[in-house]
């Protein structure tokens, strides 16, 4: 493994990272090898997010360059993305609520760890939350909200998912500026968080896997 | 005896005086900053209702306003909605509009202005705004975006003001206008509302909350302009650029301020935030692009006699150092999630402190628990305290859960 390229990433330093991709490409080496280095970043920048060495502004420009070397690299790697996933996640801002950074976030971390994550948008019904359970098998379910209306809405949805028979398959993780301890007991959840490292955290202990 | 209306708002204006200027208060009150949808919630009353008619939003503020004990009349926090469908708005989404009735408005986060397109626009923002901006966030000024009007001041004279002639008869031009009186009708209506309002509310003894409202500059370029995306980049990508911005921004939102406060001879700002709250940056981010514009804004307040209002959204824990260092007594600080005892700590000589109380309680706690929350808050600050929930009354908050905020602050608050 090259420290070259994860440094230029941790540094964020955009044209740096996509020169020693081209670089790296251009000696003839493998693109997986190089794309594992820049994953290998994007789980560092996970790490430091956690531990507050890093803020929002380094995981969106991390996800960027991130962005820009798989658009370099996924042409020249012919094979599917065998890379076993961690698990399996569906994640959603609740019905009535339309807010997305939060939850962009989340997604983007959550990727770049390795899960199989199916973003479902925003506003998103109880119905489309329990299908896609089902036609993923996912094994964590992420509620998203920014409004207080979002309380009921992930109380709804949760319910919705116990109706459907398939409570007892799912862990389900709320996020969001006003949710709370509180609010995950009126809401039944499984866990809470209040940032994409927290969400990181519950889906890796789910899923039995370290953060 | 029973205190006259005039006793009573003299009363309550000293209080809040008092608090702000870290004086001792005769009690603790409870004023909250702002409403949405509570009072109309409370009242059977659909959101999209009361985002068309002011006159019914208002009364039914009024209702609340008394029934629930707040000391002062809350201010208003709802968008009107036939001045958004006469402006074919799009930057808003709002209940009545294509959302459904019993929704809150929302905002549209986009990049309005796109990230090679800040040069355009520091060159000359009021045109880039007028050509670009507006068309974006408005239907009704599409076509601005491709008449080429002359500069102003060569339409100073008959001859050349009648040649608009051609102008004003592009396609869209009438509906422009059109759109624009019914906007003028509109907010006519929203004018009498909120002064027949806050008219009705004095003088039974409730002051109003505040007129002026200003924007840190960095949260007007994120927010409204490049979005939170767009920003982030552009803190990496072009930061002078950033900077430059907010630059521009700044002297606009002071101006709003003072200008506002001046002509309604009034001396209290709100000052909502949303950017630069622990997490959103690191401090070293927070040193060279939020603080330095926000403290200005703070300072410009001060200078002019104005009472700034900021309402940290967000956890600004790690942001209290920052604070700390702004002039003692003069700040009406209104917190979101804050660490109390750290607040106590680093900033209680400095400025009071200002709702917290969790909307997760309000909405989905017991009475007894709201209770205990404010007594908490009251054993960590004192006296130099007045309450509130986060931002304000939240719209699912349970009515008893706020006639405990009012309780609790008169039982636990005569110190």
């Amino acid at each position: 493994m090259s420290t070259e390229l994860t440094d230029a990433i941790l540094a964020m330093d955009e044209d740096g990272a996509l020169k020693i991709v081209k670089d790296r490409l251009d000696a003839g080496e493998a693109p997986e090898a190089v794309l594992d280095d820049a994953r290998s970043a994007m789980t560092t920048l996970g790490d430091k997010f956690a531990c507050e060495e890093v803020f929002i502004p380094e995981l969106i420009m991390g996800g960027e360059i991130m962005k820009g070397i798989a658009a370099e690299l996924k042409p020249r790697i012919t094979a599917d993305d065998t890379a076993e996933k961690r698990g399996i996640i569906v994640l959603g801002t609740v019905h009535g609520d339309i807010h997305d950074i939060g939850k962009d976030v989340v997604v983007m971390m959550l990727e770049v760890s390795g899960y199989e994550v199916h973003d479902l948008g925003i506003d998103v019904p109880v119905e489309s939350f329990v299908a896609a359970i089902r036609e993923h098998g996912a094994q964590v379910v992420g509620l998203s909200g920014l409004l207080t209306l979002a309380f009921d809405s992930m109380k709804d949805t949760i319910e919705g998912i116990d109706a459907a028979g398939l409570r007892g398959q799912v862990k389900v993780m709320i996020g969001g500026s006003p949710v709370d301890e509180q609010v995950c007991h009126y809401a039944g959840a499984d866990g809470w968080g209040r940032d994409a490292a927290a969400a990181l955290a519950l889906a890796a202990d789910w899923t039995g896997g370290a953060a | 005896m029973t205190p006259t209306p005039e006793e009573l708002y003299a009363q309550r204006e000293q209080r809040f005086n008092d608090i702000v200027a870290l004086r001792n208060p005769d009690k603790i009150p409870f004023m909250p900053l702002m409403m949405h949808y509570f009072p109309n919630r409370i009242a059977g009353v659909s959101n999209a209702a009361v985002q068309a008619d002011h006159f019914l939003r208002t009364k039914l503020m009024k209702e609340a306003t008394l029934k629930f004990g707040f000391e002062w009349a809350a201010a208003v926090g709802v968008p009107p909605a036939k001045s958004c469908e006469a402006l074919q708005m799009k930057q808003l989404r709002w209940p009545g509009g294509d959302l459904p009735d019993d929704a809150p408005f929302q905002w549209v986060e986009d990049e309005y202005i796109k990230a090679d397109e800040v040069d355009q626009f520091l060159a000359d923002p009021n045109g880039f705004a007028m050509r670009t901006i507006l068309p974006r966030i408005a239907g009704i000024f599409q076509p601005l975006s491709f008449i080429q009007f002359p500069p102003t001041y060569w339409l100073a004279n008959a001859y050349s003001t009648i040649l608009l002639a051609p102008f004003l008869s592009a396609p869209g031009m009438k509906e422009m206008f059109e759109g624009m009186a019914a906007f003028c009708g509109d907010a006519q209506d929203f004018m009498a509302a909120e002064g027949g309002y806050f008219g009705e509310m004095a003088a039974v003894g409730y002051p109003r909350p505040f007129v002026g409202v200003g924007f840190p500059a960095f949260d007007l370029v994120s927010d409204y302009f490049r979005s939170l995306r767009g920003s982030t980049l552009d803190m990496f990508r072009q930061p002078d650029k950033l900077l430059a911005m907010i630059d521009v921004m700044l002297p606009a939102s002071i101006n709003l301020i003072i200008g506002a406060c001046k002509a309604t001879n009034t001396t209290r700002a709100f000052i909502p935030m949303h950017r630069g709250a622990g997490g959103f940056m690191s401090d070293e981010q927070f040193e060279k692009f939020y603080w330095p514009s926000f403290s200005a804004l703070i300072y410009a307040c001060i200078e002019n006699g104005i009472t700034p209002m900021p309402l940290f959204e967000g956890d600004y824990t790690p942001r209290l150092k920052y604070l700390a260092t702004l002039p003692p007594g003069k700040v009406a600080a209104h917190f979101d999630k804050v660490d109390r005892k750290q607040f106590k700590e680093m900033c209680g000589d400095v400025m009071c402190f200002w709702g917290n109380v969790p909307p997760s309680l309000l909405c989905t706690g017991t009475p007894e628990q709201v209770k205990d929350d404010v007594k908490e808050l009251i054993d960590v600050m004192g006296d130099r305290l007045i309450i509130d929930s986060t931002v304000g009354i939240p719209d699912e908050s349970k009515p008893e859960n706020i006639l405990a905020l009012k309780e609790a602050a008169d039982e636990y608050g005569v110190l």
